[in-house]
């Protein structure tokens, strides 16, 4: 039987790795039955060397400016979340997870061993914290 | 709680740096064309987004949405405004 699924591996940029310290930023709130909903969503369409795989998306901070900054980060492409959780590349390698440079700058996603790992990510993700860029951020406030 | 038209991760893009996801998992699919706004996302975190196209995929249909500027309570106002 054919497998439908894509080869994540293709979708993988050839960079050097972020910093320990980067900053990995993912909008929320989530819950662990989101998070195993959007791993589900990755596992459907992508395999990753031929075996099944699950994983989170997040944007890692690159640079001081431009697309990959911080600030652009929160108010482009996070911009609908009030919300947001902001960890480091260090942490999630910490708690065992491998964190992939995927599609495009500055998006990465977070390889996750399978749905029960969601609490372990959810505690290395952290308190969240308010999106300063989010849109209608004044009337939130 | 914000009805959601497609259920989606909007920290998700693909190649495509547009946000992703399956069109089996809107609640009613025959809405999803491309060109229509919807609200996707999940009742926690939802947004109003254009649909910009459907891929068939061996998977399933990908569709595409751009997440458009502005709360949904901001667009609530703005239809509240114009009338129907």
């Amino acid at each position: 039987m054919t497998d439908a699924r894509e080869e994540l591996r293709l979708r993988i940029r050839d960079e050097h790795p972020p910093l320990a310290a980067a900053a990995v930023i993912r909008g929320g709130p989530d819950s662990l039955a989101l998070l195993q909903a959007h791993a589900r969503r990755l596992n459907r369409l992508y395999k990753l060397d031929d075996a099944p795989v699950f994983g989170v998306s997040v944007f890692v901070v690159r640079d001081d400016l431009g697309p990959a900054s911080e600030r652009s980060i929160l108010a482009a492409k996070l911009r609908s979340y009030p919300t947001v959780y902001r960890t480091t590349v260090g942490r999630l390698v910490a708690h065992g997870f491998d964190v992939l440079p995927t599609f495009t700058v500055p998006h990465f996603t977070v390889l996750i061993q399978s749905l029960d790992a969601v609490a372990e990510l959810a505690s290395a993700f952290g308190k969240r914290l308010i999106n300063p860029y989010a849109d209608g951020r004044g009337e939130r406030l | 709680m914000t009805h959601i038209d497609i259920a989606a991760d909007l920290n998700s893009e693909d190649e495509t740096g547009l946000v992703w996801t399956f069109l089996d998992e809107a609640t009613d699919p025959s809405i999803i064309k491309p060109g229509e706004f919807v609200v996707a996302g999940s009742p926690l975190t939802p947004a109003v987004c254009e649909v910009v196209d459907l891929v068939e995929k061996p998977a399933g249909t990908i569709v595409h949405l751009r997440v458009l500027p502005g709360t949904i309570e901001q667009f609530r106002r703005l239809l509240s405004r114009v009338g129907t």
